[in-house]
């Protein structure tokens, strides 16, 4: 029990209150302070309680961070993984053609082999380049790929993504799609212009737009925790059911996810790290959960997208 | 445990939970810890920082649980009138044990000699000085809200200048690169970094770097989640750190840089 060892230690301290440290109070004593004491609370054991497929996860974006991604997961109790190796061309100088997508495909791929028991393989395309986005979509699934990860290339209401959303419609898979919804990025006040190269940024009205257009597609909206207004998205995407939100991203502000149960609902949240493994959990625990919500946001809501494929972990 | 990095008050643009002092207490039963350093973030927006402080001492004196589980910090502009004065009414009377600059918002620098100055006092003083280098993620900032956000060797300059001070950093987000000259003066330098900041992945290879004493456990709270700074302390591996030295991640560093 780590915290009450810690605890004791700290009771163990000259003893706060009389020392007059503690706030204007020179005569309060311990024994009052232990009317109202903290409980036994084990955060690992908490860690550990929930089964979890990390809706959002990558490889490929530095060297080692296979194992690394491995090596979180172990340590987080992270069962399964969706990982993907989109083209982020942050120095907008990177080539996104379509040897470029292949050889990203490839290395989640190669992730896949050295671990088939934990990995799920999203795969990645330019649109640009339809011929060869359905040649790959092809290849990818014959490899075993179970889903899609869409980046900045085009926005996904922009009509090039069409027939890429009709088949993944056929294979009854989910596109997960970078979104965002930051002031001067991809049309949200861009009065505000940070001059980013990620004006095809996709936002929540772009995102909400195509899922008016195909309600039988599965769409996943990425990391409200990635550093967007996560309540305008959430407002945004309220309606649209056939819309996915993964709660993954590095920014970890309270209230995020009791904030999109109130508007999406506890079926349409996915857990999701993006890499930022302790915000992904921690947020999560720290919000005001049920048991049950915590079991379908940590990995049941995922599985059951995977499952819609055959795809689901048994 | 002592989380050293708390607030109650309001975020102007946007609705928070848990920012009392009541609903922290609650928080803190839930999760286990035994005290909290707070200040009010009020203070960071009213122009007159000192009724933001008063409006704290009232509320921790409101309750004979919120005075004993609480260790409270002012918030002092050290370029608006009578920052003197409040500084003094926030130790002597109020019992206030630190204190938390915002020079991003309250429109000065770091190399403002006044701001120098008031480091030199809570020095002699004995009062370890708090600075968080972003408050929220300016990402999805309001457009009122300010842009710029700070990185770890943005504090630097301040601690050069007055190196004997004791320093608190909190919600380190950002860049934590420095020169082997700046490590040094970190590392000889009375300070601790708090665990909030999403720049700390990799907690157990920082405090190989900057020292296992310079590190305290903090929550943010309620900006950010109250359960993700102490998860880098607790899913340290083994040879990272052991119970010992996770204490001291959890309360014992934030003892010694309060001096209490």
């Amino acid at each position: 029990m780590l915290i009450s060892k810690s605890r004791r230690k700290f009771l163990g301290y000259a003893g706060l209150s009389t020392t007059g440290i503690l706030f204007g109070s020179a005569s309060t004593s311990w024994s009052a302070k232990a009317k109202s004491i903290p409980s036994e609370f084990n955060l690992m054991a908490e860690v550990r309680k929930y089964r979890k497929i990390d809706a959002h996860a990558h490889v490929g974006f530095k060297p080692g961070d296979i194992d690394e991604q491995i090596d979180f997961a172990d340590r987080l109790g992270i069962d399964k993984l969706c990982i993907s190796n989109p083209i982020t061309n942050y120095s907008g100088k990177e080539p996104e053609d379509p040897a470029q997508v292949r050889a990203n495909n490839d290395v989640v791929l190669k992730a896949m082999k050295k671990y088939p028991d934990r990995f799920i393989g999203y795969l990645t395309l330019n649109p640009r380049y339809q011929k060869e986005s359905v040649e790959e979509i092809k290849r990818c699934v014959d490899h075993g790929m179970v889903g899609y990860k869409g980046y900045t290339q085009v926005k996904i209401n922009d009509p090039l993504y069409y027939p890429i959303i009709e088949k993944f419609i056929d294979l009854n898979m989910t596109m997960l799609m970078h979104a965002f919804v930051q002031i001067g990025v991809g049309g949200y006040r861009m009065k505000y212009d940070t001059g980013q190269a990620a004006a095809n940024t996709t936002i929540p009205e772009d995102m909400a737009e195509i899922a008016g257009r195909y309600p039988e597609a599965i769409f996943q909206f990425a990391h409200i925790g990635g550093g967007g207004d996560w309540e305008y998205a959430c407002k945004i995407l309220k309606d649209h059911k056939n819309v996915y939100v993964d709660t993954s991203g590095s920014n970890n502000e309270e209230y995020m996810i009791n904030f999109a149960m109130e508007h999406l609902g506890e079926d349409r949240l996915l857990f999701g790290c993006d890499g930022s493994y302790y915000q992904g959990i921690g947020k999560l625990l720290a919000a005001d959960l049920s048991e049950g919500q915590k079991k379908k946001i940590f990995f049941d809501n995922c599985n059951h997208l995977l499952k819609k494929s055959g795809n689901h972990v048994d | 445990m002592i989380d050293i990095n708390a607030y109650i008050g309001h975020w102007p643009f946007k609705q928070l939970k848990y920012n009392t002092c009541d609903a922290l207490l609650q928080r803190m039963n839930q999760f286990g810890v035994d005290i909290s350093v707070i200040s009010n973030l009020n203070g960071i927006f009213y122009k007159n920082m000192q009724r933001a402080n008063d409006e704290l001492h009232d509320e921790i004196k409101s309750n004979r649980r919120f005075r004993n589980r609480f260790l409270p910090f002012a918030v002092i502009n050290p370029i608006y009138a009578g920052w003197k004065d409040d500084l003094t009414k926030c130790i002597e009377k109020f019992g206030m044990v630190g204190i938390r600059l915002y020079p991003n918002y309250h429109d000065y620098t770091l190399n403002d000699p006044k701001c120098i100055e008031l480091v030199k006092i809570a020095r002699d003083r004995g009062l370890p000085v708090a600075l968080s280098l972003r408050m929220v993620d300016s990402r999805q900032r309001s457009w009122m809200d300010i842009e710029h956000e700070w990185e770890l060797k943005d504090i630097i300059p301040l601690i050069k200048e007055v190196p004997d001070a004791r320093y608190i950093i909190l919600n380190v987000a950002n860049s934590t690169k420095l020169t082997e000259e700046e490590i040094a003066l970190i590392r000889s330098t009375n300070i601790v970094v708090d665990t909030s900041g999403r720049a700390l992945t990799n907690l157990g290879e920082m405090l190989e770097k900057f020292g296992k004493e310079k590190f305290s456990f903090g929550t943010h709270s309620p900006i950010l989640d109250y359960l993700t700074g102490l998860l880098r302390i607790e899913a340290l591996r083994k040879e990272e750190a052991n119970e010992g030295i996770k204490d001291m991640l959890k309360s014992g560093n934030t003892i010694n840089i309060l001096g209490i």
